[in-house]
This record gives structure tokens, C-alpha cells and sequence, in this order.
């Protein structure tokens, strides 16, 4: 077992298709949230790694935020996948980088390993071109 | 001088005739007449007993009377060897008696004659009192000339006086005309309008700016006007209008203006000098338009744009999903559905450089220019460390929407075959991509270095070409060229410039 990875994803499809990419990764996928409060039921029952977080969900822009309070309060590695990755681009406290939709299964692949291998202190490597890691 | 009474030429009046007649009843001859001469010119200013038309004859009678000093006398003209072939002597005037008192002014020059004429001789000549009247009388004559004349210089200065009050009455009557015009028309206008001094400070407030702010009274200095202006945008609009009272460049700033009922208002300020001849700044005129409703119509509409935006963005993100999952359960399709997404993914990109942006979303480069959208194209292909297999140099331009989509896609179907069969498919291997200008052309060569051995024309498989293809000769109306002459492929692509900007082209046309 890799990891395991919560998805906050309003559009279906997409948390499907990431589920399916993440699973056949033999990560373990906890669960997919369209909203704020289906995603904070989630990380509630615990034991979440890392987060793949949209910014806009069903409830609106929330994302952001959400990621922020994540990351911060329950120690998640939060990794933003948007189609607006100029809204985070400054960066947001407590979270570890953003990556632009859509994007290859290949690039998915690349990124969570290595903010997986970030957040378990494995040995430092260039990100990915597809990932922007906040500073 | 004659010419100072201005008298020639002027109506007959009562006071010269009065004289006149005298003159004739105490000489007891039947014509009298005030005579003045102006070089050659004989005229009368009062003439008793003789018909208009006669006249200019008189001249050679006066003439002399005028060279003799005090009054003259001919006694009888038919025998006096001067006048004894005169007409007026000869003719049916058959005149034989003259005598003249010359007129003469305080500069002793003679002007003219009181004079009076008979047509019968008087060998006695005048009597001792004819003489001392016709002496008096011409003094008199003179007199009421110089008084006469007096009057006529008081009346003057009395007319100009009058004039140049006049001309001083309309003159305000005008201003006050185009001042109370100017305030109807600026009180009619839905801006608000005002008016400063060349030192700033504001002298005037049309209706509505008072409408609009509430004030019934003006404010009295800077700060005081200021004070209307949201804290926000106070600074900014008084270094804008300090900025222009020092230079003289016209005025606009937008600004938030405190309306009386409905909070700060969005308000574009403008002002321009008002100039005199010799081009210095007498007074600043500006107006005050309300543009909060403008201001939020944009707002709303860059929202909806950016919202709009966003969303065929995801769509691309959920079409790519799509394919993603349909091709799961068929694996023959999966390399069919990894390709398909890769170009959905270079249009997502393609519009996403192009589409309207917010501040936020506004991606950190420098304008549309074409360089720039491959740079960031090829940011995939980059190696590890970073640095970019596919080098752009040359001209770079401008270009829009419109042709983002087929310049994504030709360039991403050429990268994609070179990471696949081409240079890029090499740890070593690398592109060169020159943009050049030639005329109204843009020359894009796509040249190949280091990659595997080339052994026959290249080959573009599947529909990549037919893609390339269709990109530049259907979409762009340029022209396609492949070569393999080289150590790799080597594409030129020739397109017109107006190709790379549609959409500036037809607002040019039009």
C-alpha cells in the first residue's frame, strides 16, 4: 500500500478517472468529496496522507481554503489540481503545490510520488514539470 | 484753421442767419452772406437775399476782400477796373455794391467775409455805423463759431464718454449673458461640472454636483473638496490633479465619490486648461461622471467571462476524464485515448493562454506574443533540468485567439513526434524553432538536431499529418513544407502575419 489519498473533485468523471489512475498506482483511494463538508467528514475519520483538491467544488470556490485548512489542521499533504492554477500561484500556507487540469496520467503518476516521498522525507529530487511546489 | 470749427458743409443755423440778416437791414442791401474759405473752396454758412445755386462766383469778390486788412468796400463794381468784366458784374446778377468784414479767428488768421452785396453803386460807400456793425457783426460771427465750436468738442467728448460706457455696459451685459448661459448649460448637463483656479482651488460647482454630493454649500479650499473622495482613491486623485496643475496636460483620474445617499459612487474626474494668448493657464474646467452603474456592468461582465472561462476549461478537463475512463474497459484503445487527450490537453492550453483573465488568473508573462505561447507548449518537453529542448529564436509577434488552437495543435503534433520518433526522443537530441518575418509572411522552421537516422522521407504517422495538414493549409492558409535533407526533420511552415491575428486584421478592415 503507497498512500493514502483523499479526492475534492465536484466533476465526477475527473475523480473517477483519478481514482481509477491512483488505484491501478496501487495507492488506496479514501474517498471523493464534490463539497466542503463531504470533505471534512472525510478527513475527520482520519488516517488521510495526501489530498488532490479542486478550487472550484460545488459549493463554489471553497477549495482554496479548504486546502489551506487541511493542510494545516489535520496535517495533510494537499496538492491543489485546477484548471485555474494562476489563482494559487503565490502559494498557500500549509499546502505543497498545485498542478493545471487537464492534465496526462503520467503527471498525476510523477507528482503524487513525489509529494508523497516529500511528505515521508525521502531523498530530495527536482519536482516534476508538471507540479509547481509552493516555496 | 478753419478745418478745427468743423463747420464746413454743416445745415444753415438760426444764430448765423439772425447776424446775417441784420447785416443786410443796417446796411440796407439786399443780399448779406458769412462766407469761409478753405484753400480754393468757397462756402456759406449763412446767405440772405441770394438763390442757392449762385455762389462760387462770389469767390473772386471775397478772395480779395480777404487780402485787405479790416472792411472792405467796392463802391461800384462796373467802374472798378478789378470787377468791370466780372459775370457777376456783367451778368444778369448785375452786381456793383460789396462790402466785407473779414472773419478772423484768436490766431489771427481770416477764415472768410461777412459780407453784404447790392445790385445798385453806392458811390458814398458805407455809413460810419453800417461800418462799425458789419465790423461788430462779424466778430459776433466769430463768436458764435467759437462757441459753436466749443460745444461741438463738449458733445463729442460727452458722445465718446457715453460710447465707451456703453461699450462697457454691453460688454458686462455679455459676460453676465455668457456666464448665466454657461451656468444653464452646465446645470443642464447629467455630469457634474466645475471650475479652478490656476492655483487648484475649485471657484465653481454646477446643480448637480451639489445634487450628487448633498453640500449646499461650495467647499472652501482643497481639502475641503477632497474630503468628497473615498480614502482609497484621495491620494491618487489629488496627486493626479496636483501633477496636471504643474504641467498643464489635461486631467483623468477615476475616483469614488461620496453621493449623498448611496455611499461612494464610482466617478471618472476629467479637467483641461483653459489658456490665454500667451498660452498661460487661466482656468481649469472639468466635469464629474457618475460610472458606478458602467463600472459594475464591467465587473459583472468580466465575471461572467472569466466564469465562463473557467468552465469550457473543466469541460476539457472532463471530456480528457472521459475518453480516460471509456478507453479503460476496451485496452486496444488505450493508446488511441492517451493521444486524443494529449491534444485535448494542448487546446486546453491553448486557451488558456488566450482566454480573458482576471487579475488573479492572469498567467505571469508578458502579452500574447507567440514565443511566449511556446515557451510555455514545449514546458513539457523540458529536460530534467530544466532548460528547454526546443529553442525559439528570431522575430517574435503578436497574435490572438483565433489562431492559438491550430498553432497548438501543429506544435503539439510536432513535438509529440519528436518525442516519439524524433530528436526529442534522445537524451541529447534538440530542436531549433525560428520565427522569421518576410514581408507579410511569418516563416516558422522547425529544425530537428540529434535525433535517430534518418532513412527515408519522414513520416508523420496516422493522423498527426493529416492534423499538421489541416492546421496550417486549412486553418492558417499557409503553406506545409517536410524535409529530411538534414540530420533531422525539418518542417517549414509559411503563413500570412494576418493568419496569426484574425481578429485584429478584420477590426483593421473594418
Amino acid at each position: 500500500m503507497k498512500g493514502r489519498i483523499l479526492i475534492i473533485e465536484d466533476e465526477i468523471l475527473i475523480a473517477s478517472q483519478l481514482r481509477d489512475v491512483l488505484e491501478d498506482l496501487d495507492y488506496t483511494v479514501v474517498g471523493m468529496a464534490a463539497n466542503v463538508s463531504a470533505a471534512r467528514r472525510l478527513v475527520l475519520a482520519g488516517g488521510i496522507e495526501l489530498a488532490l483538491v479542486d478550487i472550484h467544488l460545488s459549493d463554489g470556490p471553497t477549495g482554496l481554503d479548504l486546502g489551506r485548512e487541511i493542510g494545516q489542521g489535520a496535517g495533510i499533504t494537499v496538492l491543489y489540481l485546477t484548471a485555474n492554477p494562476e489563482m494559487v500561484r503565490d502559494g498557500v500556507p500549509g499546502t505543497f503545490g498545485v498542478m493545471s487540469k487537464p492534465t496526462d496520467d503520467d503527471s498525476v503518476r510523477t507528482a503524487v510520488a513525489f509529494a508523497m516521498q516529500s511528505r515521508r522525507g525521502g531523498p530530495s529530487r527536482t519536482a516534476p514539470r508538471s507540479l509547481t511546489v509552493f516555496g | 484753421m478753419l478745418r478745427s470749427y468743423d463747420i464746413l458743409d454743416t445745415d444753415p443755423e438760426r444764430a448765423f442767419d439772425d447776424v446775417t440778416r441784420l447785416a443786410a437791414r443796417i446796411c440796407e442791401t439786399p443780399v448779406a452772406l458769412v462766407s469761409l474759405a478753405l484753400g480754393d473752396r468757397l462756402w456759406f454758412k449763412a446767405r440772405i437775399g441770394m438763390a442757392d445755386e449762385t455762389g462760387p462766383e462770389l469767390d473772386s469778390f471775397c478772395q480779395h476782400a480777404m487780402e485787405h486788412d479790416g472792411v472792405y468796400v467796392v463802391r461800384d463794381a462796373s467802374i472798378d477796373p478789378v470787377y468791370i468784366d466780372h459775370p457777376l458784374v456783367t451778368g444778369p446778377a448785375n452786381y456793383r455794391f460789396y462790402a466785407g468784414a473779414p472773419l478772423i479767428d484768436d490766431q489771427g488768421m481770416t477764415l472768410g467775409m461777412l459780407c453784404v452785396v447790392d445790385t445798385k453803386a453806392r458811390p458814398d460807400g458805407l455809413t460810419e455805423t453800417q461800418h462799425m456793425t458789419l465790423e461788430v457783426l462779424a466778430t459776433q460771427v466769430m463768436a458764435l463759431m467759437e462757441r459753436r465750436r466749443a460745444l461741438t468738442a463738449r458733445r463729442l467728448s460727452d458722445e465718446q464718454a457715453e460710447a465707451a460706457v456703453e461699450v462697457a455696459l454691453q460688454a458686462s451685459e455679455k459676460l453676465a449673458e455668457s456666464e448665466a448661459r454657461f451656468q444653464a448649460i452646465a446645470d443642464s448637463m447629467p455630469q457634474m461640472v466645475w471650475s479652478a483656479r490656476p492655483d487648484g482651488y475649485h471657484d465653481y460647482f454646477n446643480a448637480r454636483w451639489f445634487d450628487f454630493t448633498g453640500l449646499t454649500e461650495a467647499p472652501s479650499d482643497t481639502d475641503a473638496w477632497s474630503a468628497q473622495i473615498h480614502p482609497d482613491c484621495r491620494e491618487r486623485a489629488l496627486a493626479a490633479w496636483q501633477a496636471s496643475l504643474a504641467n498643464g496636460e489635461p486631467y483623468e483620474v477615476e475616483y469614488r465619490l461620496k453621493h449623498h445617499a448611496d455611499g461612494y459612487r464610482w466617478t471618472l474626474g476629467r479637467a483641461m486648461p483653459i489658456r490665454n494668448s500667451a498660452g498661460t493657464v487661466t482656468r481649469w474646467f472639468g466635469t464629474g461622471t457618475d460610472i458606478e452603474d458602467i463600472k459594475r456592468l464591467e465587473q459583472v461582465k468580466a465575471l461572467l467571462s472569466q466564469e465562463l472561462s473557467h468552465r469550457i476549461k473543466n469541460i476539457f478537463a472532463v471530456i480528457s476524464a472521459l475518453l480516460s475512463l471509456s478507453a479503460r474497459h476496451h485496452p486496444d484503445a488505450k493508446d488511441f485515448a492517451r493521444s486524443a487527450r494529449n491534444r485535448i490537453g494542448a487546446l486546453a492550453q491553448a486557451h488558456e493562454f488566450v482566454r480573458p483573465h482576471s487579475e488573479e488568473s492572469r498567467p505571469g508573462i508578458a502579452g500574447t506574443t507567440l514565443a511566449a505561447f511556446l515557451l510555455d507548449l514545449f514546458k513539457a518537453y523540458d529536460g530534467e533540468d530544466g532548460v528547454p529542448r526546443v529553442r525559439i529564436t528570431g522575430d517574435d509577434t503578436i497574435f490572438d485567439d483565433q489562431a492559438a488552437t491550430p498553432i497548438a495543435l501543429l506544435f503539439h503534433e510536432l513535438a509529440t513526434n519528436a518525442a516519439k520518433y524524433g530528436a526529442l526522443s534522445r537524451p541529447d537530441g534538440r530542436v531549433d524553432l525560428t520565427l522569421s518575418h518576410r514581408g507579410d509572411r511569418m516563416i516558422l522552421v522547425w529544425a530537428e538536431h540529434g535525433g535517430p537516422e534518418l532513412e527515408g522521407p519522414p513520416l508523420i504517422p496516422g493522423f498527426g499529418s493529416t492534423l499538421l495538414a489541416m492546421s496550417v493549409e486549412g486553418q492558417l492558409a499557409g503553406r506545409l513544407d517536410l524535409d529530411w535533407a538534414g540530420e533531422g526533420l525539418k518542417v517549414t511552415v509559411d503563413v500570412p502575419q494576418s493568419a496569426l491575428q484574425p481578429r485584429r486584421t478584420a477590426m483593421a478592415v473594418a
